[in-house]
């Protein structure tokens, strides 16, 4: 995250590190998701254990960014700070769901 | 564990080993690279992009310079502000910066007439082909050659409702809904391998599914063109665009950003309570003038010298807010 010392009061925002920004968040949650299918289609979880364990995953993600990367401030790399927990989350779902069709079918349905 | 017997019940259906190795992992392979080669193909046509001519860049550039005259005044003092305003209203009402000044007087040809136009018409459907074709082809060829039989149990349920959708040219009544045909499967790579063209291609990728669906929904309207070109297709008339760009520049207010700031840093700092900011505020709408006269610099200077500042303004401020805590 290439992160700008900015004030958090005024609007300054450069559009260029914001958009960085999101773009680094979409490569983290898609790769995250794409291996959280794979862990899910290799358990062998259905129905809702499944989309419960993305969710508590991506959740366990956001808290990592939030922490790590963002330092428990999300405010100066982010317009909105609560993107940090949110951004993403639905898109990587379809992928989450393709990995996990496709694993949960080579192990579990397939013998 | 009873989770796991229904499971196991459910899953009475044993699928051989060669629709996995010739169906399932095919489809996946072949669309990934599919998406990769239209990204290259993608790249390949738009080559580098076109240089606009003098005059229309001229013409962009004086439209976003009133825009950011607009959002970022305050950092200019207020006579650098109105002698901008003035100057680029002026000139956006004669229309110096039109790249073609008297567009608005000539009556307007046929549009299909203009080689500009038909230009980027031709560049808009040839990426929408570019778009629509490649997923046509693999939607065709797995409809001829992989249906007919289940290839994929989904992990989740569906309702009844899907079970004309996924399970086409499968003719069996009771069969459970997860239970998928290959164009299914095809579906859910179409949506599902967007980030895996995201980790691949980078971001910004032209093996976007959703602007596929958006080619296929706008097809045939010449969607796409230009960036100048009005919901119509029609080219826009800058002239009109540059009068109300006018108009928003005549109705924006100067505001000095740095009004009131030696205050403002002795609140940051806590030199001064926060409640000055509030009072001062109110003492602005009221007229700020008599409210500041009315503190005279003898009591003041006895006070200041805690603060670090022996400005008229501060001092005031200071002396009202000490009033009120």
């Amino acid at each position: 995250m290439s992160g700008q010392q900015i004030n958090p009061d005024d609007a300054l925002y450069v559009d260029m590190y914001i958009a960085k920004n999101s773009q680094t968040m979409t490569f983290i949650r898609s790769s995250y998701s794409a291996i959280l299918g794979l862990a899910a289609g290799t358990l062998g979880l259905t129905n809702w254990s499944g989309f419960i364990f993305y969710f508590l995953g991506s959740a366990f993600l956001s808290l990592l960014i939030f922490l790590v990367k963002a330092k428990g401030n999300p405010s100066p790399y982010f317009r909105q700070p609560l993107d940090v927990f949110t951004e993403g989350v639905l898109g990587g779902m379809l992928s989450y769901i393709l990995f996990w069709t496709l694993l949960y079918g080579i192990i579990h349905v397939y013998d | 564990m009873g989770a796991w017997t229904v499971l196991q019940e459910r899953q009475a259906m044993l699928l051989d080993p060669a629709i996995r190795d010739w169906v399932l992992i095919p489809i996946m392979i072949v669309m990934v690279l599919v998406g990769i080669v239209r990204h290259q193909v993608t790249v390949l046509l738009n080559g580098t992009p076109k240089k606009a001519d003098l005059k229309s860049a001229r013409e962009t550039k004086a439209l976003q310079r009133g825009g950011i005259l607009r959002a970022h005044g305050t950092h200019l003092p207020e006579h650098a502000f109105e002698a901008r305003k003035t100057f680029l209203s002026d000139a956006f009402e004669k229309g110096t910066y039109e790249k073609d000044p008297n567009a608005s007087s000539k009556p307007k040809g046929n549009v299909m007439q203009d080689p500009a136009y038909v230009e980027t018409m031709m560049d808009g459907m040839k990426k929408n082909m570019m778009n629509i074709i490649p997923q046509t082809v693999i939607m065709a060829w797995i409809n001829f050659f992989f249906s007919g039989f289940v290839l994929i149990k989904l992990p989740f349920p569906l309702t009844i409702r899907f079970k004309s959708m996924l399970q086409r040219g499968i003719e069996t009544s009771d069969m459970d809904v997860s239970w998928v045909s290959s164009l299914s499967w095809y579906f859910l790579n179409l949506f599902g391998l967007q980030s895996v063209f995201t980790l691949i291609l980078g971001s910004g990728h032209a093996a976007d599914a959703m602007r596929d669906m958006q080619a296929m929904s706008t097809m045939g309207m010449g969607a796409a063109a230009g960036p100048q070109m009005g919901p119509t297709g029609q080219p826009a008339d800058m002239h009109k665009i540059f009068l109300s760009e006018k108009e928003n520049l005549d109705l924006t207010e100067h505001e000095w950003g740095l009004e009131n700031v030696e205050m403002r840093v002795l609140v940051k700092y806590g030199k001064l309570p926060r409640s000055v900011l509030v009072d001062y505020k109110k003492a602005k709408s009221l007229g700020s003038a008599s409210s500041q006269s009315a503190s005279s610099p003898s009591s003041a200077s006895a006070q200041i010298a805690a603060a670090a500042s022996s400005s008229p303004a501060v001092t005031a401020g200071k002396k009202k807010g000490r009033r009120q805590v």
